[in-house]
């Protein structure tokens, strides 16, 4: 049987859209085909602005721009002879590649049966057939980066714990995910949690560490429940504990949970963290490799660099390499959120453009708003703004402007969007988070709040923006770890590139995208006001008073800039200043 | 009492003969469950166990369509593989009622992307 799937839509197609559908069910009636072929109105084919999309099934035909003429042709040669009609045909090719992603939502995470039959576990058995050196140098053909942010080849990460001579070694998984909006971390290890321990039991290997933590948020309990039941039923099986497959590799595994602390994702904080002292991060060198956890070299790699893990030892490294691009292999998992079509996981081979992740897989900006730029690797990161969209993403490519991958969060920013507003809104999450070790973070992420809030308010100068550049770049240069080192990057890329809406607010004392409270004002149009009252409905704090004859006002005394009046007017007779 | 390489691959043959041909997947990460996975596998149970059906139904991971949360994926042999997004108690007996037993694909909640 056939089935004609066609896409749903909103606005004005969707009459276009309810007459094709009748007008095809009934021709199929009137053909007596009704029992062969199932016409279904579906929500998503995943190709926007392209008309009336239609994808018949079996086949995978994907037609688009189409209308009630091309119904009689499609029934004749697609649903009756199975034959695609190329003038209306649109190749999609999928873009999304996935590797880290491989089994989340195809086997059941509680299963150890489960991740067995798609080739569980038998990367470490490659690997201990290989033995230390030969993993650690199919790591370097691999070309694997740590996928937690800095892009630390994990070869060499491991090279170095290895080569360190010690009675104990140990290996840590960072399960600490931290920024806002990012969840990759969170949906491997619920929906895959036997890739990631098998991947640290590799790492285990490798640097000779006969110990492994998951340190995992404790915001994250269904990670942690599903961790330690993966834990628990490989021991069982004896994939844990002793004599691991018949070898003489022994590798034990618990969980340490963290307490929500952002800074302990930071590794010497983290380390700090499980052996319970208070999460402050300390100087390096010494690096974790050589001084680590309890005074042993240790080796802290991230959740999806460990699913990596565990599928290059199975496919081999050389396999893995040859995805990717030169500098950057493998792929990518971005957690796509913000004012986009589709929000969810995407994984994408390195080098893919951030265009194609935002537009062919994202399926673009909601509502058809323009689009501004996107947001990369959380409050360490920056905004990239939408003419640099083509740029390949790779680790080199993103830092060259100004961000960095990251862990994967990519928020994508319409018209709307304030980047005054958006700098504060990050560099507030930095100030809340950092842990006050050090001044140059702690002093310096206040001052630089202090002075985005007086330009948000409408009361900067023009010395407060190169006050803004000069306390970003001491913040750089001196904090001691990571967070404070990396804070002011969302202010320094939006000053690089959205200069003028920084102007805008000091000098004309105007917020481009209306979105700084203190410098919009709302008023009613009395000429279109219509007087239907919604404006004073949800008005929080009753401002707005009138009648159907008098019409509307809005007390400005009592305003408070929230703009629902804005957003709920029918008839945009509210006008915003 | 440890396994072998051979046991490995053994359960691998095993667990892989004894999948079934039809079979339904229930998105059951937080992202899911925020969203109301748990009714929703709840009511797929107690259907299949009301119509005395041979189906297997499966609590899995994240695909990664978050915002169409509750996914359910369905695989019933004499009608496509499809994704349904944003299922609730009543798109679930819908799927039961005419995807399982009627092999017609519910109108309005298939995500194909």
């Amino acid at each position: 049987m056939k089935r004609i799937l066609i896409q749903d839509t909103n606005g004005e197609l969707k009459k276009v859209l309810r007459e094709f559908s009748v007008s095809f069910k009934s021709q199929l009636q009137d053909r007596g085909l009704s029992g062969q072929a199932q016409v279904v109105v579906v929500s998503d084919i995943g190709v926007y602005n392209k008309g009336i999309v239609a994808k018949i099934l079996p086949e995978g035909f994907i037609y688009i721009n189409l209308d009630n003429a091309h119904i009689a042709d499609i029934i004749e040669k697609t649903v009756l002879k199975g034959e695609k009609i190329d003038a209306i045909a649109l190749d999609k090719k999928n873009k999304q590649l996935r590797i880290v992603l491989r089994n989340c939502g195809i086997i059941d995470p509680e299963s150890i049966e489960d991740y067995i039959a798609v080739n569980g576990y038998q990367g470490i058995a490659r690997a201990l057939e290989l033995g230390p050196e030969k993993v650690i140098e199919d790591m370097k053909k691999s070309g694997l980066r740590g996928r937690g942010g800095a892009g630390f080849p994990t070869w060499l990460k491991w090279n170095l714990a290895r080569n360190v001579k010690a009675d104990e070694k140990f290996i840590i998984c960072n399960g600490d995910e931290g920024d806002p909006g990012a969840y990759m971390d969170r949906s491997v290890l619920e929906g895959d949690p036997h890739s990631v321990i098998e991947g640290l039991m590799i790492g285990g290997l490798a640097t000779g560490a006969t110990r492994g933590f998951f340190y995992i948020r404790a915001e994250y309990p269904l990670a942690i429940q599903r961790i330690q039941k993966a834990i628990d039923v490989a021991y069982s099986k004896g994939l844990l504990g002793k004599n691991i497959l018949g070898s003489n590799f022994n590798f034990d595994v618990e969980i340490r949970l963290g307490a929500g602390a952002f800074v302990c994702g930071e590794e010497t904080a983290l380390i700090a963290s499980i052996e319970g002292l208070r999460g402050y991060p300390r100087p390096r060198p010494p690096f974790p490799t050589t001084k680590g956890l309890w005074g042993k070299p240790t080796v802290i790699n991230n959740v999806e660099t460990l699913a990596n893990v565990s599928y290059v030892l199975f496919k081999g490294g050389e396999e893995f390499g040859k995805i990717g691009t030169e500098g950057s292999k493998g792929t990518k998992v971005f957690a796509l959120t913000g004012k986009v079509r589709n929000s969810g996981l995407v994984e994408v081979p390195m080098g893919i453009s951030l265009r194609e992740i935002v537009f062919d897989i994202g399926g673009g900006v909601l509502d058809n708003r323009k689009i501004k730029a996107i947001q990369t690797g959380g409050p360490s990161g920056g905004v990239i703004p939408e003419h640099f969209f083509d740029t390949p993403v790779e680790y080199e490519t993103l830092q060259k402007l100004g961000s960095i991958m990251g862990s994967g969060g990519m928020i994508v920013m319409d018209e709307n969007d304030c980047m005054v507003d958006i700098s504060k809104f990050y560099l507030g999450f930095c100030v809340d988070e950092s842990c006050g070790k050090c001044a140059p973070c702690r002093i310096g992420g206040m001052e630089m709040l202090l002075l985005l809030k007086k330009i948000a308010q409408g009361k900067g100068v023009a010395e407060d923006l190169t006050k803004l550049s000069e306390i970003a770049e001491a913040m750089q240069k001196a904090s001691l770890c990571g967070l404070g080192q990396t804070a002011p990057n969302p202010v320094i890329s939006t000053l690089k590139y959205f200069m003028d809406e920084y102007k805008a607010h000091v000098f004309d004392k105007k917020c481009p995208s209306a979105k700084c409270a203190s410098l919009v004002t709302y008023s009613i149009n009395k000429e279109e006001c219509t007087g239907c009252g919604m404006c004073s409905r949800v008005c929080p704090v009753i401002a707005i008073t009138g009648s159907r004859q008098d019409k509307y006002a809005i007390d400005k005394v009592k305003c408070i800039s929230c703009g629902q009046c804005f957003e709920v007017c029918k008839f945009k007779s509210v006008v915003r200043q | 009492m440890g396994m072998t390489k051979d046991q490995l691959l053994a359960i691998k043959d095993e667990t892989l003969k004894k999948q079934p041909a039809s079979w339904i997947r229930v998105g059951y990460s937080t992202c899911g469950v925020a969203a109301g996975a748990k009714e929703v596998y709840e009511v797929l149970c107690e259907e299949i166990k009301a119509r005395n059906l041979t189906l297997e139904i499966k609590k899995c991971g994240c695909v990664g369509l978050c915002s169409a949360e509750p996914l359910v994926e369905v695989n019933v042999e004499g009608a496509p593989r499809v994704f349904y997004g944003k299922v609730n108690k009543e798109i679930a007996h819908k799927i039961m009622d005419e995807h399982v037993s009627q092999k017609k694909l519910v109108d309005g909640h298939i995500y194909d992307i």
